[in-house]
């Protein structure tokens, strides 16, 4: 033990004023008796016992004096030495990664670690500092360089465990900055990539933390196009030293659609794949439960050996985000037009397909969905419920067609987001058919004598019309051909606004191509929290959270809504085995015992005595002077 | 007044009561103690039963067919001799609790019942170690007027002295009668070498041991300087609950054995609380102690 301020205990001297204050401080209260005959025998009979009366008389000021004494020595701030790991200039990487959450230890692995960076807090000796970094996707320094304590234990409090990858690079890249000289103290699992790690300034400790490899994960779920039906691929991996049995659930859109049995061997992976699934856009979720009747468990049901079997339940559940198409599928139905094939061949995004009409002229139009279909001077018996794009139109249900003009007089281009950029002034056009625009649509190229281009909305079927045959005009020609069949494609045909085929990792950003017409993006995280994006930079990055998000492209009153997940799906977090050493560039880090000396105070216990006895010593005062409210004195 | 007019007439039924030195007992040899006085009829009262048949006036008995007493001076009759501590201790309670006040009423009430039997009385103040103020010896209903201007006079002064005073008081030739004293004891020296000598003198003794009740049970607490109100002394005490508790036995303690000593010694012992209402006191517990009948 060691005082580190001994100058405080020259305040003990304020126990003269105390003893001197005690001796003047009598100046009792004056009351009058009838005789003081009785107290006086009594008094006398007192002295028989006089040590222990006199100390009774006393204890008021033998308390104080305790208390001076327990605050004094408090000042001078006794110090117990502790051996602790590291001491001085010390910066703690304290993982917070996914396999953080493995429960083995209890509560967790990151209470656990939680705690031991606590210890070396309580043991820093008063010259040291700390600095704090918690290593996650992003890895950020919660404190830097602080002796302060309380400030150190309300940082370690703030810091929380991710469900994601940690980058320990940026980390080494942040200890590297913090300071020369210093000892580093990596608090983690060990679950740190084998190469590519900087070296790091300074001395390096390892506090390895991790009990049990127990860990079942889905390592890998994802869908891919079939020929007819997509096809779902999922891999489970076992890093248990033993044979497990394991039930995977694959649900759709939350209804269960399949559930089977795997038998894993000790590390090692089981996949299979399913066929035959909707072809509809929906979630997929897949989870894995390790019955206890599928192994044999010592004692059954109880909840301490499930928790043996699956240490970290955070991978036991994926997502994958089935997108019916993404890219658009376009059938061109025409008796041959070379200038919209080579337009759709050439339009990014877009498979084409034809369908030609028969030799009867009977039109064939396959089974298949499409996200569009073209009509170029045909019309079908029975329009596909789809988007439709009319060129040169019969009469339909839609509207009504009249007969053949030719007169184009002030042709003009109305201002709308999908004639942007057209340059209608050097096309001409030999005949036009007579149309009227339907009240729904928009009128987007005319002339005097009737509408060229319209488009708009009706029943949830979007419609768009060129009331010419393309081969009677030289737009084809033009450099607006291009631009107002692409801008009326993709009204018609709206691109996926993200790749959700893909699920991204925790901490990974999505970038979002919005369409022109949506006013705000909202992405929903599997926790139900809202974040707004901005339309300029449309890139989302809260992706901390396992699980699907949901992403709401709002116009006006309509909301479209499209999902991604974000998954584990890493070995490096799932392996939740403990690692006896850490490979750090060519230095292997073994497990630091506490080999440095901290200093542990002493000062609250000493402070919490002194209120204690203050207590204490109260209770006596007030037991002493007021037993009875009743009492006649002089003043 | 210190008393009312019912109260009297109860005190005037009620006798002192002497067990030695009483006249039927005493008469042979007192009379051949004082010689030349002379048999002198002094009074009549209401025969009791115990008193000598003999000196029953059997003349008043066929006329009226009462049993009178015939009272004889000198030889009948009890001399009384009531001592007030007139200290300055004595001078303590409120109203009708003050100790001398009480003293003073107890002294009027036992000096009543002594004049309306017929039995002398002599009311003696002991101030500074001796007497200061004497009544009496008088005799006969007659001064009790006198004796009531005499206690309403008398003050409490000075300190304490029971044994010098009361051996002031034997030094005068006086008549050996009941000598009651009524005081707190609160006297350093104590009484008992005083009483004694009394008795020495052929007195019979009595004590009246007045107290207020929060001399009993003071309502103290704290560190407080305690002030003797007749001494001025000083006394310093931290007073807590145990302290508190320890008084209050020592009290009853003294109490206790001041009684047990006053039985040894054959002296009437009574110990009055000024809380109980005086004609209490004086009709019934001084009954029962075996003081007046």
């Amino acid at each position: 033990m060691q005082l580190l301020t001994p100058l405080a205990l020259t305040l003990a001297a304020l126990a003269i004023p105390i003893i001197l204050l005690y001796m003047l401080k009598l100046r009792r209260k004056q009351v009058s008796v009838s005789s003081t005959f009785l107290w006086q025998k009594l008094l006398r009979e007192q002295q028989a016992n006089a040590p222990w009366q006199k100390l009774k008389r006393n204890l008021l000021l033998i308390l104080q004096l305790i208390i001076l004494a327990a605050l004094v020595f408090a000042l001078a701030r006794p110090a117990l030495q502790v051996p602790v790991v590291a001491s001085g200039s010390v910066i703690v990487l304290l993982d917070a990664s996914a396999s953080m959450n493995a429960t083995d230890v209890n509560p967790t692995r990151f209470e656990s670690g939680r705690d031991s960076v606590l210890d070396l807090i309580n043991g820093l000796s008063p010259a040291s500092s700390l600095t704090l970094i918690l290593v996650a996707e992003k890895p950020q320094t919660l404190i830097a360089a602080e002796t302060d304590k309380p400030l150190l234990r309300q940082a370690l409090d703030n810091a929380q465990a991710t469900q994601g990858v940690a980058d320990w690079k940026s980390a080494f890249a942040l200890a590297a900055g913090a300071g020369n000289n210093s000892t580093i103290v990596i608090v983690s699992d060990g679950g740190l990539p084998e190469s590519g790690l900087p070296s790091l300034p300074g001395e390096v400790r390892f506090i390895p933390i991790g009990e049990s490899q127990n860990n079942i994960a889905i390592t890998a779920l994802a869908l891919r196009p079939a020929q007819t039906s997509p096809q779902l691929f999922a891999e489970i991996s076992n890093y248990d030293s033993t044979d497990r049995n394991v039930l995977l659930s694959i649900y759709f859109n939350d209804q269960l659609i399949d559930a089977r049995q795997l038998s894993l061997s000790a590390n090692s992976h089981g996949s299979l794949t399913i066929d035959n699934l909707s072809n509809a856009s929906g979630i997929y979720k897949a989870t894995i439960t390790i019955p206890n009747s599928l192994n044999s468990l010592n004692p059954p049901n109880s909840q301490s050996s499930l928790n043996s079997l699956d240490s970290l339940p955070l991978d036991n559940t994926a997502f994958a985000v089935f997108q019916a198409s993404t890219s658009r599928r376009v059938l061109l139905v025409s008796k041959g037009n070379l200038f919209l094939e080579q337009l759709l061949a050439s339009l990014p995004g877009i498979q084409p397909f034809r369908a030609l009409p028969a030799a009867d002229g009977t039109i064939q139009i396959p089974n298949d969905p499409f996200d569009l279909y073209i009509f170029d001077g045909i019309i079908p018996p029975e329009l596909p419920n789809a988007n439709l794009l009319l060129v040169n139109p019969l009469s339909n249900p839609f509207f009504e067609v009249g007969g053949v003009y030719n007169e184009f007089q002030n042709m003009q281009v109305n201002q709308h987001a999908l004639t942007n950029f057209v340059d209608w002034s050097a096309v001409h056009i030999l005949q036009a058919k007579l149309v009227e625009t339907p009240p729904w649509a928009e009128t987007l190229i005319e002339s005097d004598a009737g509408p060229l281009v319209f488009a708009g909305e009706t029943n949830g079927q979007r419609v768009a019309a060129l009331t010419f045959d393309l081969k009677e005009s030289d737009l084809p020609l033009q450099i607006a051909y291009p631009i107002l069949f692409s801008n009326l494609i993709n009204y018609l045909a709206p691109p996926s606004a993200f790749d959700a085929t893909q699920s991204l990792t925790p901490g990974e950003s999505l970038s979002i191509l919005p369409q022109s017409n949506v006013d705000r993006i909202v992405v929903a995280s599997p926790s139900n929290q809202a974040y707004t994006l901005s339309l300029d930079q449309p890139t989302f990055t809260q992706t901390d959270e396992l699980g699907y998000y949901a992403v709401n492209f709002i116009s006006g009153d309509s909301n479209h809504v499209e999902y991604f997940a974000v998954n584990l799906f890493d070995e490096n977090e799932s392996n939740i085995q403990p690692r006896e050493t850490i490979q750090i560039g060519r230095a292997t880090i073994a497990p630091t015992v506490s080999q440095q000396i901290g200093q542990r105070e002493l000062w609250t216990w000493l402070a919490a005595l002194a209120l204690l006895v203050l207590m204490i010593e109260w209770q006596v005062f007030h037991r002493r002077a007021f037993p009875s409210p009743f009492g006649r004195g002089l003043g | 007044m210190l008393f009312d007019e019912t109260t009297l007439r109860k005190l005037n039924q009620l006798t002192l009561l002497a067990s030695r030195v009483r006249s039927g007992a005493m008469k042979g040899e007192r009379r051949s103690s004082r010689r030349g006085s002379s048999v002198e009829f002094a009074d009549y009262r209401n025969y009791t039963p115990g008193d000598d048949l003999r000196r029953l006036d059997w003349n008043i008995y066929a006329r009226l067919e009462r049993p009178f007493i015939k009272l004889l001076e000198e030889e009948e009759d009890l001399a009384v001799h009531i001592l007030i501590d007139g200290s300055q201790s004595m001078n303590w309670g409120e109203g009708d609790e003050n100790k001398f006040q009480y003293a003073l009423r107890v002294a009027a009430g036992l000096g009543a019942i002594t004049l309306a039997s017929g039995d002398v009385l002599t009311i003696g103040l002991l101030q500074h170690g001796k007497v200061t103020a004497e009544f009496g010896p008088s005799r006969g209903q007659a001064s009790l007027t006198r004796l009531f201007r005499f206690l309403e006079r008398i003050e409490p002064d000075g300190e304490t002295d029971l044994n010098r005073a009361m051996r002031d008081y034997s030094i005068l030739p006086r008549r050996a009668g009941l000598v009651i004293l009524i005081s707190d004891l609160f006297a350093n020296d104590g009484y008992e070498a005083g009483l004694r000598q009394l008795m020495g003198r052929g007195h019979e003794a009595a004590l009246v041991h007045v107290l207020a009740p929060d001399e009993l049970d003071p309502p103290l607490a704290g560190d407080i300087q305690l002030v003797d109100i007749e001494t001025n002394q000083t006394q310093d005490v931290s007073l807590d609950g145990g302290l508190r508790e320890r008084y209050r036995t020592r009290a009853r303690a003294w109490i206790q054995s001041t009684q047990t000593e006053c039985r040894k010694h054959n002296i009437r012992y009574l110990d009055v609380v000024t809380s109980q209402t005086w004609d209490h006191v004086l009709l019934l517990e001084m009954r029962r102690a075996g003081f007046v009948k």
